[in-house]
């Protein structure tokens, strides 16, 4: 590591958000009360927007923004509250620590992590970023609606798919 | 001076692991779909990591990079939907949010 590296301000905004992410999904485990975890999945969210910004995806963190620390969340808590209050309070008793938790699990969560590490290591990766982002939102756009107009248009249907069949989960059997 | 290549897969790398753990090790169902959602978001910022390291200067190709993970979004967002729908049946008909107490196919 060098010096130069070390007095850079990308280094040090990229530090403290992963801090931060890293942190907040921790918390996320082991907070007993189950709505302190969806607001901590808000603010890993939002952190994580933050690196998107760092690593110029602007168009990816203001949809992560939208869609993960806006609507998901929204979507968990509105889940949360009307799954109900007896369920919530029920947690907290179950307070999780990395040394409480089946050891089984902390392994497949390290191994993974550390293997993955370890071939990032090994791989042949590029030391250098990319020039300057020359993309524009309107690029993306583009290459959206005309490269990859059959695959958009699928989505679209799957989340007309999951809309449908969402309230025909949760909606009442009408009267017969 | 740019940052390492290493430093925001490693972060991501950290992030799967971590909610993969916390999947594994929580029973309320609602937490294990946050946690599927953070997993999801790891690949996100895996895949935004390698397209910031691996573009070439030109806006055609740039402009290719985030298509992968708009569509991850999309279907995350699908699926926490759905999935949700599914637990809030669960606790409607069983009046159960715990994945260990769902053992009505159990033998």
């Amino acid at each position: 590591m060098t010096t130069d590296l070390l007095m850079s301000g990308q280094f040090w905004t990229f530090i403290i958000l992963a801090v931060v992410t890293l942190i907040s999904t921790y918390r996320m485990v082991s907070v007993p009360l189950i709505t302190h975890a969806a607001l901590f999945m808000a603010l890993s969210f939002t952190a994580v927007a933050g690196i998107f910004l760092l690593l110029q995806a602007e168009f990816v963190a203001a949809i992560q923004v939208l869609v993960y620390a806006g609507a998901i969340t929204t979507m968990v808590i509105f889940a949360i509250m009307l799954s109900g209050i007896g369920d919530i309070k029920a947690e907290r008793k179950s307070k999780v620590k990395v040394w409480h938790s089946n050891p089984f699990v902390v392994v497949v969560g390290a191994v993974f992590a550390a293997f993955m590490l370890y071939l990032y290591s090994t791989a042949n990766l590029p030391k250098e970023a990319a020039g300057q982002n020359m993309a524009k939102v309107a690029d993306i756009g583009m290459s959206l609606f005309t490269t990859y107009v059959i695959p958009f248009e699928v989505a679209s249907i799957l989340l007309l798919i999951a809309m449908v069949g969402a309230i025909i989960l949760t909606a009442k059997e009408a009267e017969s | 001076m740019q940052l390492p290549i290493y430093y925001p897969l490693g972060l991501a790398a950290l992030l799967f692991g971590l909610g993969l753990w916390g999947a594994l090790t929580r029973t309320n169902a609602v937490r294990i779909l946050m946690f599927v959602e953070i997993m999801l978001n790891g690949v996100n910022l895996n895949l935004v990591t390698f397209s910031r390291y691996y573009w070439q200067s030109s806006p055609e190709m740039a402009a290719k990079a985030p298509i992968l993970t708009l569509f991850i979004m999309t279907v995350a967002a699908a699926e926490a939907s759905v999935g949700l729908a599914i637990i809030l049946a669960m606790v409607k008909n069983r009046g159960v949010i715990d994945v260990d107490k769902v053992n009505l196919l159990k033998g």
